[in-house]
């Protein structure tokens, strides 16, 4: 029995000649809230769109619920639920019909919690969709992706026109659903606040490929800074694997570290008579430490 | 007699995982007396919903705990507080306390200060705090 809900192998996406996912093999497991990051450009949208089957892979393979993607079943598309960055909505239709409609393509579509959704999230039923904000727009196409209760949520950068109130419903709602221990959700956003609270796991995409994809706790108990300050000059010194980033300042040196093991630094302090303090990082930091080293790095893309 | 979920304080983007947080804060409110033994932990939806974290890294948060000894799972009740605060031996809490207070000296340094001027600090201080 596997129980991986979404499993990708070496899959590529070439747009022409230029390439955008060159590679990526990923397996989600039920009941993981995985947040996909990555810098603009780094191919999420993308990577989303062939798990769903709305891109067909240049090559390699992509699975959901054990299908094809390029191939879904009504019945397995039913088990989804997805929010796209451009949700594309009928503006002649008020709310209620934009609702009713797409209800009528789901069997198990739950009338009553959508429109405890709508109140909760302050829509007006009666509203036409084209007189919608962005962010009310939003709104609606997350509730519509939650209306049959599916499995799996793939939600490609749901909150970005959200504000702060509306964010935290939409929170809310993303907590409630994984108290069904076996639901699933990939979310890619920029707002990594929103992301440490409801994700288990990170995925790090970087020029296409997976830069790393783990637990969102051991992320933050491997990468660290580290400030040193000793009494001779340190430079020569410190010559540690796994460093990121590192400044030096005579007797001072500033360095991220990306397998922070505390027994390593203890016997390190002792060793050059130093004084080392561990600074913790949070996701957002994190991010910027890890993708200005994939920035820096020689190998760039020609597109 | 049981806590409520607005007795913590959770801050999802300080690099502490969030679940150490809890564990952390739970530890505190039984070594000082707010928790007492036989108490029970809120719900792991109650803290997830009123928290706005995933209830996951609640149950873990709770099952550390457990195997800690701080708590136990009782049948259709939920995680009971188990007994009174072990504090570690003598040692043990130097050790807890030594990075913080090195921190400080550090940052003392930094400012300049002499030894006898951060002693003298730290002094006041432990008065100050005696109440």
């Amino acid at each position: 029995m596997n129980s991986a809900i979404i499993e990708t192998h070496a899959l590529k996406k070439q747009f022409d000649r230029k390439s955008v996912l060159s590679g990526i093999d990923l397996s989600i497991e039920a009941g993981q809230v995985v947040g996909l990051l990555g810098t603009n450009g780094s191919g999420k949208t993308t990577f989303i769109k062939c798990l769903l089957g709305l891109l067909h892979p240049t090559s390699g393979t992509s699975a959901v619920f054990g299908e094809t993607s390029w191939d879904l079943s009504a019945s397995a598309k039913s088990r989804l639920g997805y929010v796209s960055q451009e949700f594309a909505m009928l503006p002649w239709m008020s709310v209620r019909s934009m609702t009713d409609y797409t209800g009528a393509f789901y069997e198990n579509w739950d009338k009553s919690y959508v429109d405890l959704l709508i109140k909760e999230w302050n829509l007006d039923e009666k509203s036409r969709v084209g007189t919608l904000s962005v962010g009310q727009r939003q709104k609606l196409a997350v509730i519509l992706a939650l209306g049959h209760h599916p499995e799996l949520l793939i939600l490609d950068e749901p909150v970005a026109s959200l504000d702060p109130i509306a964010r935290r419903q939409f929170l809310k709602s993303l907590i409630e659903f994984t108290e069904e221990e076996e639901n699933t959700i990939l979310f890619s956003t920029h707002i990594t606040s929103d992301l440490e609270r409801v994700a288990s796991h990170v995925v790090f995409l970087e020029e296409g490929t997976v830069g790393f994809n783990e637990e969102l706790d051991e992320l933050k108990d491997r990468v660290k800074r580290v400030r040193i300050s000793g009494v001779q000059n340190l430079r020569e010194k410190l010559n540690i694997p796994g460093t990121i980033r590192a400044e030096y300042h005579e007797t001072h040196a500033l360095l991220t570290v990306k397998e922070f093991q505390a027994p390593q630094w203890d016997s390190l302090a002792a060793e050059i008579n130093a004084v080392i303090t561990v600074e913790d990082l949070n996701l957002e930091e994190i991010f910027l430490e890890l993708s200005e080293v994939s920035s820096a790095s020689p190998q760039q893309v020609i597109a | 007699m049981t806590v409520h979920p607005h007795q913590f304080e959770v801050h999802p983007s300080s690099g502490v995982p969030i679940y150490v947080q809890i564990i952390d804060q739970v530890q505190a409110m039984v070594a000082g007396g707010i928790l007492k033994q036989g108490d029970m932990l809120p719900s792991v939806r109650q803290m997830a919903t009123e928290l706005g974290v995933n209830p996951m890294t609640i149950s873990k948060a709770y099952s550390r705990l457990e195997a800690a000894n701080v708590v136990e799972r009782v049948r259709g009740k939920g995680m009971q507080v188990t007994k009174l605060p072990v504090g570690g031996s003598h040692e043990e809490r130097l050790d807890e306390l030594a990075p913080l207070m090195g921190q400080a000296i550090v940052r003392g340094r930094q400012l300049g200060l002499s030894d006898e001027q951060i002693l003298s600090l730290v002094r006041q201080l432990l008065k100050e705090y005696s109440s």
